[in-house]
């Protein structure tokens, strides 16, 4: 179920976007599961989006502070990833650029801003898939980088505070 | 004068299906509504796996009507198997239809319709011009699927929903938070009504063969007989006499006809069928939007699904209200003796009569399946529809040709991508 966490100003929300059906598309899911079994701050939240399309806003209203983590083809290596500014997430949805999943994750944040509510922080980990074909499981070259990318976000996370 | 309309990708649908219309001296020389998805095979996929697997497998084929999905194939091999099952997983399996029913028919009236007759291209300047309206939407979605997860574990791909039962239940708080939400989105919902009342829907008329199921004692959404309004009644098992699957060459899909040319079925062939069946709140919401059966404009297929919007919301309470009067047990699924069998499970998912039919072998292996989805029955509906429109709005231009044609095919709700799921090659 979609989160009710009471007063979620002041606090983050880690979500995952993807279908873990179509491979690499998933890996913003792994990387909850994976997140899911450490032990996290207490003011730190995770969720499994999936494919959330035009229900993105309900997903990120209230929070003060979002992370995405989702594939995204940004023409690099498979397994090799980069951390979107709020800036450059904009840039990529005015571009359309972003968008495996149709109505995609770009669309999702045009419209949450379009209804003013954009968290006051919001951070995309961007990941190079391999593989988006219908298939279960992530390529050995996402698999490998995700615990690095989840301790990357936790330590991101704390430098924020 | 001549005009040609293509449509590559009609948006604001599920898959892709194109329009092609040519005019010639005022005359319609061309009138397709064609399919052109990839091919699926989720049949294929389904043989040689077993049985328990299948509704997890199937509510792949849509990720709107998942639980529709989920519902009809658990009742296939429950029906196979020769399954009873409870009174509590009864009513969960209606409250979380229910959920599901709302959030698609939110999704599609606001999010997909609304934008065409509100002068923008999508949801998002929507949201600029009537942010009230989009956040309303977004408020009774998020109720609509709380309400799936809170019964079958999540928004979609329902993971509790098993034969036999449920492996989770909702709490009786949640059931008590559920329904008090419910009861306070009336005024989302009768706001939604006269939203839509006030709406210019397009002047259409075109009778046609609606088909629905239909139960004696409720506006049937699981199980039933297959009604039409041409007079025929018969067991589900029967579906193929009024399916008639058929190819054409220019549709990826598999197209269905009865008595007439066509056949629609839908929230409209619902309304028509079964519209004694309502909930009273359903009713008056049909009396603002002046529909009464028969309704024979397929514009108003979105209507209807206003209606249905109405009577889930008070069916969800009263079941809700059964729920808590029972108390909620935590049982077992009904256990299964696996034999050589075969069923037919069915439902009216969002976009229409959704059938499963499957063989299960003795060792629980699925060994046949046949799916027939609501929008393979409706793509023949749509093109008599588009042949029967064209000619009576030759004279506009073709931008607005275009426009309507969309709206057309829109109204229809389809999800193209859950229509095409075989691929035979045809002899020549």
């Amino acid at each position: 179920m979609a989160v009710h966490i009471p007063n979620r100003d002041e606090k983050t929300l880690i979500l995952g976007v993807g279908n873990p059906l179509c491979g690499d598309d998933g890996l913003g899911i792994a990387a909850v599961q994976i997140l899911k079994e450490r032990e996290l701050p207490s003011d730190v939240f995770v969720e499994a989006a999936h494919t959330p399309g035009w229900e993105l806003p309900n997903w990120l209203d209230g929070w003060s502070s979002v992370v995405i983590i989702d594939a995204v083809r940004m023409g690099k290596q498979p397994g090799e990833w980069h951390r979107f500014s709020p800036e450059e997430v904009r840039i990529l949805y005015e571009d359309e650029i972003l968008s495996l999943h149709q109505p995609g994750l770009a669309a999702g944040l045009e419209l949450a801003e379009a209804l003013n509510i954009l968290p006051e922080k919001l951070t995309l980990y961007g990941v190079e898939p391999a593989n988006t074909d219908m298939d279960e499981g992530l390529s050995p070259e996402v698999t490998q980088i995700l615990p690095n990318l989840i301790n990357h976000i936790m330590d991101d996370i704390g430098n924020r505070k | 004068m001549s005009k040609r309309i293509e449509v590559h990708h009609v948006t604001r649908v599920e898959g892709h299906g194109d329009i092609i219309v040519e005019i010639a001296d005022g005359k319609v020389k061309e009138c397709r509504f064609e399919v052109v998805e990839t091919p699926r095979f989720f049949e294929a996929m389904l043989r040689g796996r077993p049985y328990l697997e299948a509704s997890h497998i199937t509510s792949r084929i849509c990720g709107i009507c998942a639980t529709g999905h989920a519902t009809a194939s658990i009742r296939a091999s429950e029906k196979a198997l020769g399954v009873e099952v409870s009174e509590q997983t009864k009513l969960l399996r209606k409250l979380s239809f229910n959920g599901e029913i709302l959030d698609s028919h939110i999704l599609h009236v606001y999010m997909l319709v609304a934008p065409d007759f509100l002068g923008v291209g999508s949801v998002i300047p929507l949201a600029k011009s009537n942010p009230d309206v989009v956040l309303r939407a977004l408020r009774m979605k998020k109720l609509a699927g709380d309400i799936c997860a809170a019964v079958s574990g999540r928004h979609t791909h329902p993971i509790a929903m098993t034969v036999g039962g449920f492996t989770h239940f909702p709490t009786i708080g949640e059931l008590k938070e559920l329904r008090q939400r419910l009861v306070d989105s009336w005024a989302d919902v009768n706001a939604t009504v006269d939203l839509c009342a006030t709406l210019p829907w397009p002047k259409f008329e075109r009778d046609t063969e609606y088909v629905s199921l239909t139960k004696p004692d409720e506006y049937a959404f699981i199980d039933g007989e297959i009604k039409t309004s041409d007079g025929v009644r018969v067991p589900v098992e029967s579906y193929k006499s009024v399916t008639n699957e058929y190819l054409v060459k220019h549709s990826s899909a598999k197209l269905t006809k009865n008595k007439r040319n066509s056949l629609m079925v839908g929230a409209l062939a619902r309304f028509n069928n079964n519209y004694d069946q309502l909930h009273p709140k359903a009713k008056e919401a049909a009396a603002k939007l002046g529909m009464k059966p028969k309704v024979t404009n397929p514009f108003l297929n979105s209507a209807a699904q206003v209606v249905e919007i109405a009577h889930c919301t008070e069916d969800a309470i009263q079941v809700i209200d059964q729920l808590l009067a029972r108390g909620i047990k935590p049982e077992e699924p009904t256990s299964v003796k696996l034999k050589n069998c075969d069923g037919v499970g069915v439902a009216e998912v969002p976009r229409g009569m959704l059938i499963h039919h499957y063989e299960i072998g003795q060792d629980g292996m699925i060994t046949g399946a046949d799916c027939i989805i609501p929008t393979n029955q409706n793509i023949a509906n749509i093109q008599a529809d588009m042949e029967a429109l064209v000619p009576q709005i030759i004279d506009k231009s073709a931008d607005e040709i275009r426009l309507e044609l969309e709206m057309l095919v829109r109204a229809y709700d389809p999800c193209i991508s859950c229509s095409v799921h075989v691929l035979e090659v045809e002899n020549r």
